[in-house]
């Protein structure tokens, strides 16, 4: 969505410590020139091609339709992506106007560790140099996508400061770029942060929607009716919605963490319920959690990637102005739509997805079957497998846990050394 | 001339046996390691008579400072504080140590929580001579420029080596009270330096474009560094390595330590 001076409604803008001032106008005008030449724009759809897998399938899940017994449910399989998720839209695009900067090194944020894994993946294609914050407690969540940001050669650094996730995460990001901002670019991972961030995120995420116009009108002959997505920090939600904000038949649902109840630290509704209130941190104006002094405050979600304590400036335009409904699943929506999905379809969903699904799921009963609803699966759900079998209690986990553990060192013939 | 700079340029004079005089601004963070222990410490400086005290105001992302600054300020929010406590203290301050200034220094958003011009005016009943906001840049600050001129509180410019020369003429040219010179890259404290060629270039073109008295900060802690560029600043701020003192050897030591960067207050 095109920002008016970098402003969206009363959101948005750009608040950045002075320093920054130069690598952020240069960032501006090379955005603005990078999304006017073909030839970016032909190496970007080249990339998202041949490197992530695109288009994305629109996928009917006849089965869950019929079981639901209401609307016709189509999943967008951004999961399908290569990393998994969709953040790879946005890193290819940025990774590409980085080359084009001249900058060697990039520095990024992460919650559940998608974006880490994709922006590392990116950096080891393009030769660029790259260090992922992420807070100690997301660590201790998402360790496996750590161990991979390591061997694609990332440097991961544990933020210990405040909440040890995601918005300390990106305060530790933001100072590394303060004093490496002329070699370094700060890869953003989602539509969030200083203008031109937002825009220039929902921009390159924007593909998911355009694909969903083709592929409703291919596979169903009209556009969708219902759009569904979870907001964290409102990437991908931006990415389905974009497209259709003119479309005013198309109603778009955004589906926050509402973790473990409403009380302050047990969730990461930001939006619904007047939990949130306007601020202006981590670079620009929107709707944060904070207590009555301007404090930012801690979040939960059982999904690492939802728990942030802002959204997108555009999202929090379109919640304001009514254009998006927003509501929430909590952790037990949540598991249970996870699970209806892998039993009845066969995928594996993000525990961030599956947001998504689950307030999806609960709407979805009282359409007619001749609704088409459209849930964005952002996300594949490999990475939560720790988390999903603790919240199902697997009772074989845990004993294959103690025993790879216990053989950890032991066949030394697998052990590959490095000097 | 306001009387900010007007205090700084009569303080220098007084100063005048000494060769190119530079004022001490020491910065300690409110509620650090408690309430009662940050004003008691507030009070030591201005008692051994620092010019200017720059209090920080906790935020719970304070994006532009480095691990020092940022673990007080997160320390200091694991109690109950709020600007109007903070206000109350330190006019009790400013008319205690009438010789001394004090400035405040939060993020923007506690301010605007409070409400910009609220704050403003409560600051300016304080006697609070001038307020530093790093993320606020001078293109949202409007009502914020507006509610310091009617309240005769001194808006403080952070302006920086990579600040393009277009931008450090507007910046200097709206700069009242004085301005605050960020000598490098990066956030507050740390062992990186500019180095002094680059830094004497860079202080050298904002004087051309200004009278306003100037002021150095990050990455202060010694002076030799004060010394070197002492001919083209009026005032140098130590923020990080006070702290880190303070924190290591505690407020009698860290007293010491500002005594020896500003020998005129021994």
């Amino acid at each position: 969505m095109k920002s008016n001076n970098g402003y969206y409604g009363q959101y948005g803008g750009s608040y950045i410590p002075e320093i920054l001032y130069t690598s952020q106008q240069q960032i501006l005008s090379a955005f603005e020139e990078a999304k006017n030449d073909p030839d970016f724009l032909q190496e970007l759809h080249k990339q998202w091609k041949q490197f992530s897998g695109r288009p994305t399938p629109l996928t009917h899940c006849e089965n869950l339709s019929r079981h639901l017994g209401g609307a016709q449910i189509y999943l967008k399989r951004e999961d399908l992506n290569h990393s998994g998720a969709h953040k790879m839209n946005n890193v290819i695009g940025q990774g590409l106007l980085v080359k084009r900067m001249g900058k060697t090194r990039v520095i990024a944020e992460t919650g559940a560790g998608q974006h880490g894994i994709a922006t590392a993946l990116v950096a080891a294609r393009l030769g660029l140099e790259c260090t992922i914050y992420m807070g100690k407690k997301d660590i201790a969540r998402q360790y496996p996508n750590v161990f991979w940001m390591k061997q694609l050669g990332a440097t991961v650094v544990s933020v210990n400061t405040g909440s040890q996730t995601l918005k300390d995460a990106l305060d530790e990001a933001l100072r590394d770029w303060s004093s490496s901002h002329e070699t370094s670019h700060y890869l953003i991972g989602t539509a969030c942060g200083c203008a031109p961030f937002p825009e220039m995120v929902s921009y390159f995420q924007s593909v998911i929607g355009k694909e969903v116009r083709e592929q409703s009108q291919a596979q169903f002959d009209a556009l969708p009716d219902k759009l569904y997505a979870c907001v964290g920090g409102g990437s991908n939600a931006i990415g389905l919605f974009d497209n259709f904000i003119p479309d005013d038949k198309v109603e778009m649902i955004g589906v926050e963490a509402a973790g473990k109840g409403t009380s302050m630290g047990e969730h990461s509704i930001r939006l619904s319920n007047g939990l949130g209130s306007k601020g202006i941190a981590q670079g620009f104006s929107s709707i944060f959690l904070q207590d009555e002094s301007g404090q930012l405050q801690d979040t939960h979600s059982i999904a690492a990637g939802l728990d942030y304590v802002g959204v997108s400036p555009i999202i929090a335009h379109l919640a304001e102005t009514n254009r998006i409904r927003m509501t929430y699943a909590t952790d037990d929506e949540v598991l249970q739509a996870c699970s209806l999905l892998l039993t009845k379809e066969g995928i594996i969903p993000a525990l961030e997805s599956s947001h998504a699904l689950a307030a999806a799921f609960r709407e979805s009963k009282q359409l007619s079957n001749k609704t088409n609803i459209v849930i964005n699966l952002s996300g594949r759900g490999d990475k939560d497998i720790f988390n999903v079998a603790k919240a199902f209690q697997d009772e074989e986990f845990v004993p294959f846990i103690q025993e790879y553990a216990e053989g950890f060192y032991q066949d030394s013939s697998l052990n590959l050394h490095k000097d | 001339m306001s009387q900010l700079e007007q205090f700084i340029l009569d303080k220098q004079k007084s100063l005048s046996t000494i060769s190119n005089p530079v004022l001490a601004m020491t910065h300690v963070v409110y509620g650090y390691p408690s309430v009662s222990k940050s004003i008691e410490w507030m009070e030591d400086l201005l008692t051994a008579g620092v010019e200017l005290l720059e209090v920080q105001f906790p935020f719970s992302d304070p994006v532009a400072d480095g691990p020092t600054i940022v673990n007080a300020c997160h320390h200091a929010l694991t109690s109950k504080i709020t600007i109007e406590d903070c206000l109350t203290h330190l006019a009790r301050l400013s008319s205690a140590f009438p010789n001394s200034k004090i400035l405040f220094m939060s993020y923007l958003n506690p301010i605007f929580k409070f409400g910009i011009e609220r704050f403003v005016q409560q600051a300016s009943q304080a006697n609070i001579s001038g307020i530093i906001i790093p993320d606020l840049a001078i293109e949202n600050a409007q009502e914020y420029q507006a509610a310091c001129l009617n309240n005769k509180v001194e808006p403080i410019w952070l302006v920086t080596p990579n600040t393009p020369s277009g931008r450090l003429k507007m910046l200097t040219q709206q700069a009242t009270g004085f301005i605050y010179c960020v000598s490098r890259t990066g956030v507050t404290g740390g062992e990186q330096q500019s180095s002094f060629s680059k830094l004497q270039n860079y202080l050298q073109e904002i004087q051309s474009y200004t009278n306003t008295p100037l002021a150095v900060g990050f990455g202060i802690k010694s002076k030799d560094q004060i010394d070197a560029i002492s001919e083209h600043i009026c005032v140098a701020i130590i923020g990080s390595a006070l702290l880190q003192k303070y924190d290591e050897l505690g407020p009698g030591q860290a007293l010491i330590y500002v005594k020896k960067l500003f020998p005129h207050l021994a």
